[in-house]
């Protein structure tokens, strides 16, 4: 299925969890905050979080900035 | 002598930007230098692909000791920066939050409607907010009734350098003010940070002027000194500006 992170298109496999995506795309999983469609998903629900076809993925951190 | 933001209480008045910098460690390197004890973090998406153990610029702060301001740069709309406070929230569990709603990719000049729009809709979530916004004497005095916990107006332009430009404003918003006062953006060299302070400024946000000076660490240690000094100086009062001389030592001593 077609999902997209962070604004680039993805072709996955189906029947993931937002930890699997982050497996799949080598992400450290510590301070990032992860967004489907606009809502945030805690971190405790990211196991169970399927990721559906055409959903927006962001996954968010802090970077350098004033 | 102490600075006091959303109930706690810092002895520097000096907050700096965590932009810019060649690398992690001279991010930390400067903060340290700086002696300042809040640094600004910018909610962005984060690189995919990368190597899971690089670390991140959140692994590099130690937020035991240094309390970590999450801003809302990039955006353009009070509905962009909600979105991105709600973030921020969720990834530092707090709710200090620098708000940032600029109108022009090119002036990076704040948007005065959307600004204050955020700034109520954010307070009434819970957000504490320092707002980052114009000198506009009667934006500064509405924000504050909206609930921010300090209003940041810049000094000159994002990123120039060109120091302290509105005196007259700032000087204005500082009289008219019950809540700390932090001159954000425009801050060149240690002189403008004196100035910014003996304005009556309550502390001073940089970023640029630190990490794009030749040497980062050194400047960071000098904009120490001066918002040190420019406070003093303010609490010290300065002496009356005469048209003409006036002799420091007494005439009628004067050997003949």
């Amino acid at each position: 299925m077609n999902i997209t992170i962070n604004g680039e298109n993805f072709y996955v496999n189906d029947n993931l969890s937002l930890y699997d995506i982050l497996e799949n795309n080598y992400l450290n999983s510590n301070n990032i905050v992860i967004e489907i469609n606009q809502e945030i998903i805690s971190r405790n629900l990211w196991g169970e979080t399927k990721v559906n076809e055409n959903d927006k993925i962001e996954i968010i951190t802090a970077v350098g900035g004033g | 002598m102490s600075l006091i933001i959303d109930k706690r209480e810092y002895s520097s008045r000096l907050i700096i930007g965590s932009g810019k910098y060649k690398d992690f460690k001279q991010t930390n390197d400067a903060l340290e230098a700086s002696g300042a004890e809040m640094i600004t973090v910018a909610i962005k998406r984060t690189n995919i692909g990368q190597d899971a153990s690089k670390k991140n610029l959140l692994d590099y702060i130690d937020s035991t000791k240094y309390k970590i301001l999450p801003n809302t740069a990039g955006c353009y709309s009070a509905k962009d920066a909600i979105r991105v406070a709600l973030l921020a929230k969720e990834l530092l569990n707090d709710n200090l939050l620098k708000l940032e709603v600029l109108r022009d990719k090119e002036t990076l000049l704040p948007n005065e409607e959307e600004t204050l729009l955020a700034t109520k809709e954010l307070t009434s979530l819970g957000f504490s907010l320092m707002v980052y916004t114009t000198d506009n004497i009667d934006l500064a005095k509405e924000l504050e009734k909206a609930g921010c916990v300090s209003v940041m107006p810049l000094a000159s332009p994002i990123g120039s350098g060109k120091g302290i430009t509105n005196e007259k404003n700032l000087k204005k918003i500082i009289k008219n003010a019950n809540v700390p006062i932090i001159v954000d953006a425009g801050i060149g060299t240690a002189s403008d940070a004196t100035i910014a302070m003996e304005l009556g400024c309550d502390g001073v946000l940089l970023n640029s002027s630190i990490a794009m000076a030749d040497n980062p660490v050194l400047m960071a240690e000098a904009m120490k000194h001066a918002v040190i000094s420019g406070r003093k100086a303010y609490i010290a009062k300065r002496m009356k500006v005469s048209e003409f001389a006036i002799s420091s030592s007494n005439k009628k001593d004067a050997i003949s």
